[in-house]
């Protein structure tokens, strides 16, 4: 199993009082998933996902990445986990605007202390992937928003981490360029990727094979899709 | 993360922002330079005042006749004293311990003549040892020795500045020169003494270089004295073989020169080392007092790298959340602060240093101020500008490496 929650609760302090945002789940995702988590605003889906990137740790209960208990990791082990582990992708890319497109992809491999030659390769190969090789010396402000987003997948991707999470990856794009960062992501689970999808959009979440419900910070439905997008 | 890395990215930094990054650093650029300014003017006089007694002598103890007044003059001698006499030298060379060489000194001031040229000069009757205790060497020719003392030859030393007059371009060793009524032949020509700007105790200042010397034994028997009442000689320079009794020996010497002078109050004694140590006692507190207002102007540049470094990690607390994201530790993030605080202040510290350096050349070329850059100086503003660096770079960094990751990606 390649992620394990057992009785994961999350508060969050305000003043005095507890506010509880997730309120104990249980949740399995195996190797090659490809899983949307759902859920309105405030249903703690965002919370979820911070936990699941290692950002942030639960009040109580077990989260298992690998077999790593990361409830019980300190901070430099959560880094290193979000190092080696994850790969994010969010609504807003994140790129820094001072690198270009290869300086960012090769980002995470200099927290990993991969030589320079080293690094330079794996963020082509990554770029590859992404199919954006020809600007790859362009800063994030030259490119559009679906190049960003490609630049930040291939971020996601240039470590070669256990799970990509992506949190409303389409958010930011429009409808056409959307379509076509869920077909990369389609390809990219298709190579033994695994890939959680945190969405509000059905659409989008009918992508994944698996869809997570969440509900006032429970788990209200988990199925998997009998209705997959088929569009090749 | 590799150092290098950082070191990349601190410097990207700086360059991006050029103008922000060259005002960050002005306080310690202002620091650094004033700090190496003051110093070499600090150095500077320290060096013209060691210059200055190191032209009496280190380790001699000077004994001067006192300048009386004719009616005082007439109230000593009716005192049995006889004023400063070979006869005193002789005894403290007797009795004192410790005197390595003894040389006494007889002067007149008198008009040195060349072909049609003249010179108002201070004509100087020594013993032989004297220029080589005073550190003396000559530019050509060669000093007063033995031979000419006991043999009274009529022949003199020039001091550098009055044989530029008389010589211009020609040989002065072995022309003859005029004083009062005796022709001296020219044996030596010494090298350029420092101005002697400042009276000593007893050694009134003047130019050493229209000096000329000839053999006490020679002065004394050719030379008649300025005053009828006037001493044998003027002065009697005591050479010790240990600065630390040069204390203890000064006060024999005064013991025997009372009695010898029936406790008349006609001669003085310098100890020029003793002078200088008490002079620069009194410069440290003047380096005291400028290394203050040097260390302060390098704290206000440190604390304006603070500032501007914790308005930099707020700006940049999106770019801490992403690089905390893909991977960064606090380690990280906080070895990029305190490398990029300590670029600018390295950098700082090297424009310091060149401002400084210009400004202490410009302050000996355009006033009489002398100074010095010692390499030990620059070494120590640079250092405590890479110092005002690191600490005062640490807290901005460690707010920035404190940030919670989860907060700060999501910052607008």
């Amino acid at each position: 199993m390649l992620i394990e929650i057992k009785e994961l609760k999350k508060n969050y302090s305000l003043g005095s009082s507890e506010i509880p945002v997730i309120h104990g789940i249980n949740l399995n995702i195996k190797k090659n998933e490809y899983v949307a988590i759902m859920g309105p605003s405030g249903s703690g889906k965002s919370t979820l996902m911070n936990i699941l990137g290692c950002l942030d740790t639960a009040s109580s209960g077990h989260y298992f990445l690998n077999n790593v208990d990361v409830s019980t990791l300190d901070d430099d082990a959560l880094s290193i986990m979000r190092n080696k582990e994850i790969g994010f992708i969010f609504q807003n890319f994140n790129l820094l605007p001072r690198l270009n497109a290869i300086q960012n992809v090769e980002l995470p491999l200099i927290y990993s202390g991969t030589p320079a030659h080293e690094r330079r390769e794996k963020a082509l190969q990554a770029l590859e992937k992404v199919a954006l090789t020809d600007r790859i010396h362009h800063k994030p402000n030259e490119l559009s928003g679906g190049q960003r987003q490609r630049v930040a997948i291939a971020r996601a991707l240039v470590t070669n981490p256990g799970i990509l999470l992506a949190d409303e990856p389409t958010g930011a794009l429009d409808s056409k360029t959307g379509v076509e960062i869920m077909r990369l992501f389609d390809d990219l689970h298709r190579e033994g990727n695994t890939i959680i999808l945190i969405t509000h959009e059905q659409e989008i979440a009918n992508y994944a094979h698996r869809s997570i419900y969440l509900k006032d910070g429970m788990i209200h439905s988990d199925q998997l899709n009998t209705q997959q997008k088929k569009q090749f | 993360m590799q150092y290098g890395e950082n070191i990349r990215l601190a410097l990207k930094g700086l360059t991006d922002h050029k103008f922000r990054s060259f005002l960050t650093m002005l306080g310690i650029i202002f620091g650094v330079a004033s700090v190496i300014t003051m110093l070499s003017i600090g150095e500077g006089a320290k060096r013209e005042a060691i210059a200055k007694y190191q032209d009496l002598g280190v380790n001699n103890i000077i004994i001067r006749e006192k300048s009386l007044s004719d009616s005082e003059l007439e109230d000593v001698r009716a005192k049995f004293s006889q004023g400063l006499s070979i006869q005193d030298a002789r005894v403290i060379q007797e009795i004192v311990p410790g005197v390595e060489k003894i040389a006494s000194q007889a002067e007149k001031s008198s008009d040195v003549k060349y072909n049609d040229k003249s010179v108002k000069s201070t004509i100087i009757g020594i013993t032989p040892d004297f220029l080589g205790m005073m550190n003396y060497s000559v530019e050509k020719g060669y000093l007063i020795n033995k031979n000419h003392y006991d043999k009274r030859l009529k022949v003199c030393v020039l001091g550098a500045g009055i044989a530029a007059t008389f010589f211009k371009g020609e040989e002065p060793v072995g022309q003859m020169v005029k004083i009062d009524d005796q022709w001296l032949e020219v044996i030596g020509v010494l090298k350029t003494k420092s101005l002697f700007t400042e009276t000593v105790g007893e050694l009134a200042a003047r130019d050493l270089n229209t000096d000329v010397y000839v053999p006490l034994s020679l002065f004394l028997n050719r030379f008649t004295p300025e005053n009828i009442l006037a001493s044998q000689i003027q002065q009697i320079t005591v050479q010790i073989n240990n600065s630390d009794k040069l204390m203890e020996a000064s006060k024999i010497i005064d013991e025997i020169l009372k009695r010898h002078h029936f406790n008349n109050d006609d001669y003085s004694i310098v100890i020029p080392f003793e002078l200088l140590k008490q002079e620069e006692k009194e410069r440290q507190i003047y380096n005291i007092l400028l290394g203050a207002i040097a260390a302060i102007s390098l704290l206000v540049g440190g604390i304006g790298i603070m500032n501007i470094m914790l308005a930099t990690v707020m700006e940049r607390t999106r770019e801490i959340g992403i690089r905390r994201a893909v991977g960064a530790r606090k380690v990280d993030i906080m070895s990029q602060f305190v490398t990029e605080s300590v670029a600018i202040s390295i950098t700082g510290g090297i424009i310091g240093v060149l401002i400084g350096v210009l400004l202490s050349l410009t302050v000996t070329l355009f006033t009489d101020i002398t100074t010095f850059i010692k390499p030990y100086s620059v070494l120590v503003a640079f250092s405590f500008s890479v110092i005002v660096g690191v600490s005062f770079g640490y807290l901005p960094a460690k707010n920035a490496a404190n940030l919670k990751p989860v907060d700060s990606i999501r910052h607008e």
